[in-house]
């Protein structure tokens, strides 16, 4: 017997409530379709018009197919036919409509048709792009946060994870890139950086730049430096100035800004008296190299080392300042001192007693030599006549010239010794005896007064003749030619005064006889009658330096004044770092690697070819 | 005592003037003082090594800009909290704008033109791409209010969205009778259809790939091949479907005003955020390196 079915439609209303519609249908099959006449008629435009055929199969089971060849929904799969019990209340879909089954009370399937509720109803919200975007407010704490946490966070407390790999968070930090010398610490921040909220300190720079340390301990810290990957050895510095004369010598700030920053500076710990205070990293030189107060070395684009404070800045009123100070105040090259050499005025004993002498006062020096460098240098006469004599192969051939005696050792001279400079002429030979010809061991004082006592051979032995000493002091005698002999209390009456012939006369500047200007070489330049009138001097006391207006004829003159211009700035000849000495210029340093031995590292300059490892 | 507060008020109503002219351009011109104050000082300076954000006038600008940026961007909490009087909102956002965009030049200046690839350009870029999408925001306020109007006319966006709904139950139920070919065309325009998209879609008004349009499209051929009722419906369908597309052109038409209108705070917003943060980051790093 076919089984009755009861059809159930229920309709939402807008304003909630349902509207449900009964019908039973005995002949046991139900068209399921669009089109208005079907049993259940379902509108909805995926549906066909006559999409399926349901029949009761007896005993609560019903089958649906498809009449279309076009599926339907079964238990969340499309299907064509299914066959179902009522009992378990399936659910078949069509479109936006479900078919709910049950059995009914009077032996009968119900067919419940509900509509599937639309979720999305569009509200005025939509017009914004609110309804297009993830919200604003998220987007705004996730885009800080994790700037927070890459950019801050990460490079603080990442630094440990971080520390053997290649990652280095820290670097986004740079400011700026780091000069040549320093750029392999580039990601090794901490290798100046040394101590949070405090500016870089002394002790960092001194970890590699200290001079004057122990050659284990510096050998130690070059090797670690050149671990790290530094392309050359640092160059050693040393102090201009006990650290707190400086302090007490620098001037204060000249502006009102200037004095405003210092305050600042000071109360935020951010001294001006470090390395770093001048040697500025992480920053390059402006587009405009004529920028104030830089040092000459400043490149445009390149890092640079800043002058701060200039050496005027500190060396004008430096008395006011520093009154226990010895050097004269030197605000400008018009305005700088004349030269105060060290000159020997005596001797206190064996030894000489030095005194700084301004050359405008003439000083008179008191080396213990008879010397005139007339005589020596004259083109005639018996000197010139025996630099003939002696001829080229033995260096002369001619009149002597400064070189014979003076003989050039880069910037300076070799210190003047007797047997090389002055034996050729000046023999100590002697006539020890028939055939016999002894040569007197000049420095040798001990064995002079042995020999000339005859108590010593020219080696050694005893005897002492003090009539020939004598003869030899006195006037006429070999000694007093070229030495002073000065009176004495002792068996002699008389004694030879010892000799001091200084090498370096200006102790805080620098001459470098080697350049081609200080050489006579080329236009304009000096030649060594320039600075000192030898040729001229019959005393041995005459001191033959010229004074700085010599200097002045080149340095600070203009291209239009002299070919042989030259700059007037202090480095020209005093060093901040080396005391005493001029600036080394690259070409300088370069000289000194090309005359290192091999397997030596040269200090702040690449090593040229192989080097021993 | 109340026809005085009624003057007030009037009086009030008749002064009405932009957040661009509050107070006679006050903050325009204090803006203009501090930026000159900022070149004047710049020009001046005698920056060793070299003019930086380490220098004494660095400092200065640095910590001018960095207080600056912190106060425009209470103005987000500011903007919720409504008072009156001289210190007014409309007051905040005239300040907000004109020292805004002042800290171009202060910050420009602190850098010293100093730029490279790490967190504290980063800071600057973000500045500036706050800055940017500000004077966007301004121009946008200043400009797009009368043509969102103008585009509206007198429907409202309710109602507009409602005459889009009404039109697709008319487009359902004139459907009815179609082949399921037809009716497939018919569903690309109920169900497919897009109103607003995405923030590109809305911000460009690129709607070119609408399903309406293109079931409008398939409905004029399938029109040429029906007959009979077939026939009769799909014109009906299509006559719906041609209000339907200008009601949608209506309703997107005040998407993109709004989007245009709305766009940079989706910027301007979240970069601040992003800025607040490359400031912090910035200044941390700098003084924990110093």
């Amino acid at each position: 017997m076919t089984q009755a079915i009861s059809l159930r439609l229920i309709t939402r209303q807008a304003g909630g409530g349902e509207i449900v519609r009964t019908r039973r249908i005995e002949t046991g099959e139900v068209l399921i379709g669009r089109a208005p006449a079907c049993d259940i008629h379902l509108p909805d435009l995926s549906v066909d018009m006559e999409h399926a055929l349901l029949r009761a199969l007896g005993q609560g089971r019903i089958s649906i197919e498809s009449l279309t060849g076009e599926p339907f929904q079964a238990g969340g799969k499309p299907a064509l036919r299914v066959e179902l019990d009522a009992a378990n209340a399936q659910v078949v879909s069509f479109g936006a409509y479900e078919l709910v089954f049950s059995l009914g009370t009077e032996d009968d399937v119900v067919v419940t048709v509900l509509r599937k509720e639309d979720d999305y109803h569009p509200t005025p919200g939509l017009f914004s792009l609110r309804a297009a975007m993830f919200g604003r407010r998220r987007m705004a704490w996730t885009l800080g946060l994790a700037i927070l946490a890459l950019c801050l966070i990460l490079p603080v407390a990442g630094a440990a994870w971080f520390k053997n790999t290649h990652i280095h968070p820290d670097q986004q930090w740079s400011t700026g890139p780091l000069s040549k010398a320093h750029a392999f610490l580039d990601k090794d921040c901490q290798a100046c950086h040394q101590k949070a909220f405090v500016a870089v300190r002394d002790t960092a720079c001194l970890s590699c730049h200290q001079s004057g340390r122990d050659p284990a301990v510096q050998a130690a810290s070059d090797a670690r430096v050149t671990r790290e990957g530094s392309p050359f050895l640092p160059l050693l510095m040393s102090d201009h100035a006990a650290h707190a004369k400086l302090t007490r010598a620098m001037p204060p700030p000249p502006t009102i800004t200037g004095k405003v920053a210092g305050v600042f500076q000071m109360a935020l710990n951010h001294p001006t008296d470090r390395c770093a205070s001048c040697h500025r990293e992480h920053t390059t030189a402006p587009p405009d190299p004529n920028v104030p107060k830089t040092a000459d070395v400043v490149r445009p684009g390149k890092p640079a080392l800043i002058v701060v404070t200039d050496c005027a800045g500190c060396h004008s009123r430096l008395k006011m300042r520093l009154p226990s100070t010895g050097l004269i105040d030197t605000p400008d090259w018009n305005r700088h001192p004349d030269f105060r050499p060290l000159v020997t005025v005596g001797f206190d004993g064996p030894q000489p007693r030095m005194q700084r002498i301004s050359v405008t006062q003439h000083p008179l020096e008191a080396n213990g030599l008879t010397f005139s460098h007339r005589v020596h240098m004259s083109a005639t006469g018996g000197v010139a006549r025996q630099g003939e004599v002696l001829g080229a192969a033995k260096g002369y051939g001619a009149a002597l010239t400064c070189q014979s005696c003076h003989r050039p050792d880069g910037g300076g001279f070799k210190p003047i010794e007797m047997e090389r400079d002055c034996g050729s002429c000046h023999s100590l030979a002697f006539a020890g005896g028939p055939g016999n010809l002894q040569t007197l061991r000049h420095h040798d004082m001990r064995n002079i007064l042995g020999v000339l006592r005859g108590s010593l051979t020219p080696a050694t032995g005893p005897k002492v003749d003090p009539g020939v000493l004598r003869r030899a002091m006195a006037p006429g005698g070999l000694c007093v030619d070229c030495h002073t002999i000065r009176p004495s209390g002792g068996p002699f009456g008389a004694d030879i005064s010892p000799v001091h012939l200084a090498n370096r006369v200006l102790p805080w500047g620098d001459f470098n006889h080697g350049v081609a200007a200080h050489a006579g070489v080329g236009a304009g330049s000096a030649a060594c009658a320039d600075c000192h009138k030898a040729k001229t001097s019959d005393k041995t006391q005459d001191y033959l330096i010229e004074g700085i207006a010599t200097c002045k004829a080149c340095h600070g003159k203009t291209e239009h004044q002299t070919p042989a211009f030259a700059g007037a700035q202090c480095s020209e000849c005093h060093s901040f770092h080396q005391p005493g000495e001029a600036p080394r210029t690259g070409q300088d340093r370069l000289f000194t690697v090309l005359g290192l031995p091999a397997g030596e590292k040269p200090r702040g300059l690449p090593t040229l070819g192989p080097q021993a490892p | 005592m109340a026809a005085a507060r009624g003057k007030t008020q009037r009086r009030r109503t008749a002064t009405h003037e932009s957040f661009l002219r509050h107070g006679r351009f006050l903050f325009l011109r204090a803006a203009l003082i501090l930026c000159a104050a900022a070149i004047t000082a710049y020009i001046l300076q005698k920056p060793i090594p070299r003019p930086s954000g380490g220098t004494a006038l660095g400092y200065v600008l640095g910590t001018i800009g960095a207080l600056l940026i912190v106060w425009l961007a209470l103005l987000g909490i500011r903007k919720r909290a409504i008072t009156a009087g001289h210190y007014s909102l409309k007051a905040w956002v005239s300040a907000h704008v004109y020292l805004g965009l002042s800290l171009i030049v202060v910050a420009t200046l602190h850098t010293g033109f100093q730029f490279g690839w790490n967190v504290h350009t980063l800071a600057y870029g973000l500045m500036l791409l706050v800055i940017v999408s500000g004077a966007i925001g301004v121009w946008a306020y200043a400009t797009l209010p009368r043509t969102l109007s103008d585009n509206r006319g007198e429907t409202t966006r309710k109602q507009m969205l409602a005459q889009i709904a009404s039109l697709d139950e008319q487009i359902l139920e004139a459907a009815q009778p179609l082949s399921r070919q037809n009716a497939d065309i018919v569903r690309l325009s109920l169900e497919e259809t897009d109103l607003g998209g995405g923030f590109w879609r809305r911000l460009l008004a690129r709607y070119g790939d609408c399903a309406n349009g293109q079931a409008l499209s398939k409905i004029g051929g399938a029109l040429r091949g029906a007959s009979g009722p077939e026939a009769v419906a799909l014109a009906k369908v299509e006559d719906l479907m041609q209000r339907k597309a200008e009601a949608l052109a209506l309703a997107r038409r005040q998407m993109h005003i709004t989007a245009m209108l709305e766009a940079w705070l989706f910027v301007h917003v979240p970069a601040t955020f992003a800025l607040l943060a490359a400031l912090t980051a910035h200044i941390v790093s700098v003084f924990l390196y110093w």
